[in-house]
């Protein structure tokens, strides 16, 4: 596997939305990153459609037949669906298999009348669980991740992508304690390790059919951070751990990039941007228009460089509008009709400077995402390019050094919760060993101790 | 116009406000709280002990237990007047918004390091105010928020039974059984997942038996899904979890009564109960 060790944007103004290094072709005529955002819809199956197999498959044909209706009815020269699976959905790859197909048919029904671009994201859930023997590896849940995968491949999506958890058992006891010693090693070093596991795996199974290997996001981690760190009047996760979290969630996700994965990366992943700056394949975001799935701090600033614009999620229900399918696409596809407007019209580098200072100082989250800072954070990355610890190391020290500069030219301000906790993470990380192995094994003696459900076992430790 | 300039040109204020760092307060100690003074015991040991907990400092927490305990101190007294005031201080802090979540969970492993002491020397389990069972729904892996609600109970005074997530309803109910637990609560992330909750209602119905409260929360649990099934109430915060025990046990509330009274009894404006 090639790590990156330099970064394929040579300069941050490079990056704009629409336009990414490697587009990405896929079946029915679509192309990421190629000139023009993408809206994505996604909506999340309705209670007690997970009974039955054959509900499952109406509520996936509702979703998507609705969607395609919306998208023709206002106009929408092409859109992404997005299915992230159920438990059941992934723990009964027949499921997937027959999920995925009425999609993929409903889809490319829309396109053969009409012509429209469509793309079929499929996300099978990880379901396996660290602390049930035999761990991440090789049990009958990572099996039947793996078999919906290939049914998500062989049954017509346009790709897949994931959200692994590997690791989080750690990140989760660092972040609820202020641990950054821990979040590193949950994310970085854990998360490194065990992308590597699925994604090797993954893209393989891609290959076999006309389907791209997307990539991952750290959901698991880095958005548990942000989650929790909440508004402004949240206490429950500082934010500029939070932020230094999502640094180094950008040094984790990058792995699938290194496995083969084409992107657009998922949409969660607000990493999403330094990996784009060091890879230049296409991303999807999400933020002003995910507000029905929750709220965080830079709703304009993730568009800045973004390929896909998603909504996150959304009950399936009515709105007064529509339904949600119908109301969400069309409120990312507006949204990317004036991105694509600027890129037409040559305003892009415009409307993407003012998304990012819309949000740029509203949070240290957002701060150390904006496009520039993004591109130093991916630099950061790639010096230890080689080795999965220290760049983690060196993305959370990079990000703490530009919420410091930020601070010093009096344009972030932060209480003494994020003062503090900046301080004491950045001491701990520059005082961290220089060895990766050393690294470890002062974690795996701490670790296996406090936290119950880790097992060093599911990272071959 | 460059982004450079574009950004010298901006008042930030103009945009975005970061209220936490605006009404934020002087620095204070924390045993200066006013409420707080009026927590923390002022003789000792109970004093130190107190103040070990509210400090987060597990070591001298342990230390202060095991000295009280070699001068015979009696082990309640120590679990009563001196650990739980701290912890009941932390919480304090937590609710008004000086303490955080990490200060929270530091000072709860510190004073149950402390607990742990006293329990050998007495012999058995210290009193609590009340066993709650916890679980994640079956099929379900996200367990942070059953995690945060385990960590409220028990620093709220409670024995709480930890399920773990992914549990299987038969599981749910065999603990309710055994434990007879005061309050459950079940957490899902999903809407696909949530809908074990009135398939655990229904589970105990059958076999003839009631709690007096299932508290449903998480991710994408909707209070009118939760409230379309008897005996639960929607929950919003984590930390909410211990306020409806406390009603539960010291006023003898009912799930019906939580959910017409949700907002008095945590004490707050809660959005989804306006």
């Amino acid at each position: 596997m090639k790590r990156f060790t330099r970064m394929i944007y040579k300069n941050p103004d490079e990056m704009v939305f629409g336009k990414a290094k490697f587009p990405v072709s896929q079946r029915w005529n679509i192309q990421i990153g190629a000139g023009y955002v993408l809206p994505e819809i996604k909506v999340a199956p309705v209670e007690g459609s997970e009974e039955s197999k054959e509900k499952m498959v109406s509520e996936c044909r509702n979703i998507t037949q609705s969607a395609c209706e919306r998208a023709v009815a206002v106009g929408l020269p092409a859109f992404m669906l997005e299915q992230e699976h159920i438990f059941q959905q992934t723990n009964n790859p027949e499921w997937t298999a027959e999920c995925t197909q009425i999609q993929a048919e409903t889809l490319e029904k829309y396109h053969d009348e009409y012509d429209i671009k469509v793309s079929l994201r499929a996300t099978p859930a990880d379901i396996r669980l660290e602390e049930r023997s035999p761990g991440l590896r090789g049990s009958d849940y990572d099996n039947k991740v793996m078999e919906s995968v290939e049914a998500s491949a062989a049954n017509g999506a346009s790709d897949v992508a994931i959200e692994t958890i590997g690791g989080k058992s750690v990140s989760d006891y660092g972040i609820a304690r202020g641990d950054p010693k821990a979040i590193l090693f949950g994310i970085g070093v854990l998360g490194s390790i065990d992308m590597e596991y699925m994604w090797k795996r993954i893209v393989d199974v891609c290959k076999k059919y006309d389907c791209r290997p997307a990539g991952d996001t750290d959901c698991a981690q880095a958005n548990t951070a942000m989650f929790m760190a909440g508004g402004l009047l949240d206490k429950d996760c500082s934010h500029t751990l939070a932020a230094l979290a999502r640094a180094m969630a950008a040094a984790r996700s990058l792995v699938a990039v290194e496995c083969g994965a084409i992107g657009p990366l998922k949409d969660c992943g607000y990493e999403n941007p330094i990996i784009k700056a060091i890879s230049g394949v296409p991303i999807a975001t999400e933020g002003k228009n995910a507000v029905c799935a929750h709220s965080d701090l830079m709703g304009n600033l993730t568009a800045a460089v973004t390929d896909v614009w998603s909504n996150e999620s959304v009950y399936h229900r009515q709105e007064m509008g529509g339904t949600t399918p119908e109301v969400w696409l069309q409120a990312t596809g507006y949204e990317a009709a004036l991105m694509n407007t600027a890129l037409q019209t040559g305003q892009e580098k415009v409307l993407r400077d003012l998304y990012t200072l819309t949000d740029k100082y509203r949070d240290p989250q957002a701060l150390v995402l904006a496009y520039d800072n993004a591109y130093r954070i991916g630099e950061a990355i790639v010096k230890y390019g080689n080795d999965p610890y220290l760049r983690s190391r060196a993305a959370a020290l990079e990000s703490g050094a530009i919420i410091n500069e930020a601070v010093e030219a009096k344009k972030m301000y932060l209480t003494r919760f994020e003062r503090d906790s900046l301080d004491s993470a950045l001491k701990i990380f520059e005082g961290l060993p220089t060895e990766s192995d050393q690294f470890i094994d002062e974690c795996l003696r701490k670790y296996s101790r406090k936290v119950a459900e880790f097992d060093p076992k599911s990272y071959e430790l | 116009m460059s982004y450079e300039e574009l950004e010298n040109k901006m008042d930030q204020t103009f945009l975005a406000v970061r209220y936490n760092v605006e009404i934020e307060g002087a620095a204070i100690k924390p045993e200066e709280d006013l409420d707080v003074v009026n927590i923390i015991p002022t003789e000792e040991p109970f004093r130190a002990i107190a103040l070990a907990v509210l400090y987060e400092d597990r070591e001298a927490s342990l230390a202060n237990v095991e000295k009280a305990l070699a001068n015979d101190i009696s082990p309640i007294d120590i679990i009563n007047n001196g650990l739980m005031k701290g912890m009941d201080a932390v919480s304090l802090l937590y609710t008004k918004g000086f303490y955080f979540l990490p200060d929270l969970m530091l000072a709860g492993d510190g004073m149950m390091e402390g607990v742990k002491e006293c329990e050998k020397v007495l012999g058995h389990k210290s009193e609590t105010k009340g066993t709650i069972v916890s679980f994640v729904a079956e099929g379900d892996p996200h367990d942070i928020g059953k995690n945060l609600v385990v960590m409220f109970l028990r620093a709220g005074g409670y024995e709480a039974i930890d399920m773990g997530r992914d549990v299987p309803t038969v599981d749910v109910v065999k603990a309710i059984k055994e434990y007879n637990p005061i309050f459950v609560t079940g957490t899902a992330l999903m809407t696909t997942t949530m809908t074990v909750f009135p398939k655990v209602v229904e589970a105990l119905q059958k076999e003839g038996l009631e709690v007096p409260a299932i508290g449903c929360g998480g991710g994408a649990v909707r209070k009118d899904f939760v409230e379309s099934f008897p005996m639960s109430v929607y929950g919003v915060e984590a930390y909410h979890a211990p306020k409806l025990a406390d009603a539960i046990v010291k006023d003898k509330k009912t799930w019906k009564d939580l959910r017409k009274e949700y907002a008095d009894i945590v004490g707050e404006f809660v959005s989804e109960y306006s």
